[in-house]
């Protein structure tokens, strides 16, 4: 037998069910579902942990521009009836000094490792806060994604949609992450202490303070922090610590090489289940198996979610 | 023709339970895109409830063994496995 007709025979092993594969396509069966699933599982270590190990072939880098995403942000205000935000160039300083301390620390949340909140970036930035706010978001591939995103979470929303705030300031990221080459956007709100109307007590003024999310300052400003600093930096800059081309790379992503693969895998059972399905129906064999139908339907299913899986994750 | 047009609406309601099911992981990815908790849930409960749907359905055919659970069972961890890989990466 040659190699070319040993090949297709295997591949007919594979795919038609025949007595060789007791009459069902070999990649039907149960023990070929767990290699495969075991498959998928060791493509997640390879991509999870293959970073962490020294391995930097992934990343998730975009193209996001600041400007974007405070008017994508102050248009969702104004379709809610609330004032448009202003652009703070303090502010977008203390979301750039977060963003790379997030970088430079190894870490994804509001606080970091050491116990830094987030309105000690307010502070050493110089701007004196009444009310304050943060969301971030990593990961995504357009700005317009991101900003969708904070509006399907209830807190991140609530942030957004505050009218306590008056400023926003936004930092674009980008750099090594626990080993993957990752894009970070640091949304910080706020409201200058200095524009509080004189007739109302500070004290009093806290009490008013309404919860958005997880993120009000726990104590009011110092006369020290209340010192305005000169505005800083220009908010168009984005920091660049890995200096990552700022093309769209999703498809070399661990989100976009996962989505890639569900696909293939996806389209491949499915091909295998009509075609076993077909073959056993015209020739009439009778066979104790599940409903070629119900899989076919379930991997659709599975495959129709992998289409509409985005990448990103807010916090 | 007329013999298979009868044999699909006999098996019309066997089917329904399968395709609001289905819908519902369609519908519950499509509506929580960034909640990974809630399409964590909804992809075991899918799971779960296509499992179901094959025994019942099996059940009802009167040819239910235990190698189509298995197959059944294992369908399902592929299609787990796949969405979970998805919602970890992402």
């Amino acid at each position: 037998m040659s190699a070319a007709s040993y090949l297709l025979d295997r591949t007919i092993h594979l795919v038609v069910p025949r007595p060789s594969n007791n009459h069902r396509a070999r990649l039907l069966h149960s023990s070929s579902l767990v290699y495969f699933s075991l498959l998928v599982l060791a493509f997640q270590l390879f991509i999870g942990y293959g970073p962490r190990m020294g391995l930097r072939v992934l990343g998730y880098a975009a193209n996001i521009s600041p400007t974007e995403v405070i008017r994508l942000t102050n248009e969702k205000r104004v379709t809610q009836g609330l004032s448009a935000l202003r652009e703070d160039p303090v502010l977008s300083q203390a979301a750039l000094a977060k963003g790379t301390d997030m970088l430079n620390k190894d870490y994804w949340a509001h606080v970091s490792p050491d116990g830094t909140e987030p309105w000690a970036f307010f502070a050493s930035a110089g701007y004196a806060y009444r009310y304050a706010g943060e969301n971030l978001a990593r990961d995504f591939s357009n700005p317009t994604d991101a900003v969708e995103a904070w509006m399907t979470s209830p807190s991140h929303r609530d942030n957004l949609l505050s009218d306590k705030y008056a400023d926003i300031g936004i930092a674009v990221v980008e750099g090594d992450l626990n080993g993957v080459d990752t894009t970070i956007i640091v949304q910080l709100f706020g409201t200058r202490a200095v524009n509080v109307p004189a007739t109302i007590p500070v004290a009093e003024a806290s009490e008013e303070v309404v919860p958005t999310a997880e993120l009000i300052p726990e104590v009011l400003p110092t006369e020290e922090e209340l010192a305005v600093t000169q505005p800083v930096g220009n908010n168009e800059l984005i920091s660049g610590a890995s200096g990552l081309d700022s093309n769209s790379d999703l498809v070399g992503s661990p989100f976009g090489m996962t989505k890639t693969l569900a696909l293939v895998m996806g389209l491949v059972f499915m091909t295998v289940m009509v075609v076993d399905g077909v073959v056993a129906y015209r020739r009439g064999l009778k066979r104790f198996v599940g409903r070629t139908v119900a899989h076919v339907s379930f991997i659709g299913m599975v495959l129709a979610i992998v289409l509409i899986a985005k990448a990103g994750r807010i916090f | 023709m007329n013999h298979h047009l009868q044999k699909v609406v006999r098996h019309l309601p066997h089917y329904l339970p399968l395709v609001g099911i289905l819908f519902f992981g369609y519908w519950g990815f499509y509506t929580f895109s960034y909640d990974r908790i809630f399409q964590t849930a909804v992809a075991v409960g899918v799971a779960f409830g296509y499992i179901t749907w094959g025994v019942v359905h099996h059940y009802v055919h009167k040819d239910l063994y235990l190698e189509v659970v298995l197959e059944y069972i294992f369908v399902s961890i592929l299609g787990l496995v796949i969405i979970f890989s998805l919602i970890l990466a992402a």
